[in-house]
């Protein structure tokens, strides 16, 4: 049987809205910065847009919004234009110390780390979902998320139970 | 904790209602932001420069020795690299052939079949798994796959598909993909809703444990097994118990610790197998319960003989599991086979 949509195409308003925030928060963890998470932003709902692709229920489209979000920021991170180009200063500014803390703690790690991290902790998903949508085999996940973890609890001296 | 911390510096990131409007008006067929274009032509100069740089200075070297310096030029540089590449639609080695039949782009997603034929024996069938052996260079960003799409029993030929997409809207057609193998699986085993024939009632304390560190995990309540138990504690494995018949995996142990039922597999040389397979229990009314968490653990990387283990746990207190019937789907693969594979061909626009 070929599956449907679960929103018509009138609905793209009401699935931007709905995802809008895992893509940018997505992008965020991995590229560390809002200038880059902007430009992920649009790529990734430019294809949704564009491509309209159709699937079987919300955890498919949600994983689908999981992996473009991913290979967008690696292929901002990997471009001509970004090796050549100086990143602009960060100027976001956190309710607290401890987020500002946090946040240098975590540009610290390698992206891929943080990706796994955001994914894992923020996200909620278990490291063969992760494994699944990050097409990696589930001992790498697991294995990049123990290392995140022992090198957050370095960073971190401590602070925090990770 | 960790989590908490984390979600409150994360409640703070979102795009600001500007962004979000612009894509909004995207959606609605408005155009998105004119920085966005001009950003996207700059991207394209810069890149096309460093292209055509790349391919004057390693156009004498490539010309020489293409093969040899193939990996390490695709890792610098996909597009350089196969362009480079020369056109080679079959591949024989170890009795085996490997042909690619077609390779068109249809709609957003280029689809391509490749055929394997044994042509000296039988080690291709119909269960042919390349696992996690194969790779697919493509010189572009994007998506991809490959599936097992039929199998011909009369040839022994095995046909499958390879999927790519999202590549982001360029034009891919004559852009080169080379697809490469390294070895396959085949002659596999299902064993679907296979009872394990043994009394829950009677399934004892563990009277000796480990701690061990795991190498993978999974099941609905994993997270909280990763939080809490860093290093699980896990059954010390017996002698293989006759109650599982299946070959290639072996039943080591089922005994609670720390009130949760925990039952263990061990599985030889994983790596040449990819033998693998899961428990569940069945109340009386035919509903399925499955495991809370599971772990595994190897008992070393390094030599040969290496073994994993595989260990599911059961949230289901003892009082109780009378209620219900141990059950198991399992996958095993009879023959794996090595060889060297190898095509690369032009993607076509289908008309």
């Amino acid at each position: 049987m070929k599956p449907q949509s679960l929103r018509g195409e009138d609905c793209a308003e009401e699935v931007i809205r709905v995802y809008s925030n895992l893509v940018y928060r997505l992008a965020f963890a991995r590229t560390g910065t809002t200038y880059d998470a902007d430009e992920i932003f649009q790529e990734v709902f430019l294809r949704y847009i564009k491509k309209r692709p159709v699937f079987e229920n919300e955890d498919h489209r949600k994983a689908w919004f999981i992996k473009v979000t991913v290979n967008c920021s690696k292929k901002l991170w990997g471009s001509a234009w970004k090796r050549k180009t100086v990143p602009l200063a960060e100027n976001l500014v956190f309710e607290t110390k401890e987020d500002t803390d946090l946040y240098n703690e975590l540009q610290k790690l390698p992206p891929k780390y943080r990706e796994v991290i955001h994914l894992f902790y923020y996200e909620d998903l278990s490291t063969e979902e992760i494994a699944r949508v990050l097409e990696r085999k589930s001992a790498t996940v697991r294995t990049q998320l123990t290392r995140a973890r022992v090198l957050l609890k370095n960073l971190l001296k401590e602070e925090y139970d990770v | 904790m960790f989590k908490e911390r984390y979600s409150h510096m994360n409640a703070q990131i979102q795009p600001s209602a500007q962004l979000l409007q612009a894509v909004l008006n995207a959606a609605y067929g408005s155009n998105l932001p004119k920085s966005r274009n001009a950003l996207r032509l700059k991207r394209s100069a810069v890149a096309l420069t460093a292209l055509c740089i790349c391919l004057t200075l390693a156009m004498p070297a490539l010309a020489a020795t293409v093969a040899p310096i193939y990996r390490l030029m695709y890792l610098v540089s996909p597009g350089t690299a196969q362009f480079f590449m020369p056109v080679q639609t079959s591949s024989e080695d170890n009795g085996i052939k490997m042909e690619v039949v077609s390779a068109y782009i249809h709609d957003e997603t280029a689809e391509i079949y490749v055929t394997m034929q044994d042509l000296t024996g039988d080690r291709i069938d119909g269960t042919t798994d390349l696992f996690d052996s194969y790779s697919i260079n493509r010189p572009f960003d994007s998506a991809a796959h490959c599936e097992l799409a039929g199998y011909k029993e009369d040839t022994k030929t095995a046909m499958f598909l390879i999927t790519i997409d999202e590549w982001g809207g360029q034009n891919i057609a004559g852009d080169k993909i080379t697809f490469s193998v390294g070895g396959f699986l085949s002659h596999k085993s299902r064993y679907e809703s296979l009872e394990i024939p043994i009394r829950l009632s009677d399934i004892p304390d563990a009277e000796q444990t480990q701690t061990v560190s795991p190498n993978g995990g999974g099941g609905r309540d994993n997270e909280g097994y990763l939080e809490f138990e860093k290093n699980p504690i896990a059954l010390i494995p017996a002698a293989p118990m006759d109650v599982l018949s299946v070959d290639g995996i072996d039943l080591t142990g089922i005994a609670y610790i720390d009130g949760k039922l925990h039952i263990q597999t061990a599985i030889k040389e994983p790596l040449d197998n990819d033998h693998h397979g899961f428990f569940y229990l069945k109340d009386k009314t035919g509903t399925q319960i499955d495991g809370n968490y599971s772990f595994s653990f190897s008992n070393q990387y390094e030599q040969p003989g290496r073994i994993d283990y595989h260990e599911y746990v059961f949230d289901i207190p003892r009082e109780k599991l009378a209620e219900y019937s141990l059950y198991g789907d399992f996958v095993t693969s009879g023959m794996k086979t090595e060889g060297k594979w190898q095509v690369t061909f032009p993607l076509k626009d289908a008309e």
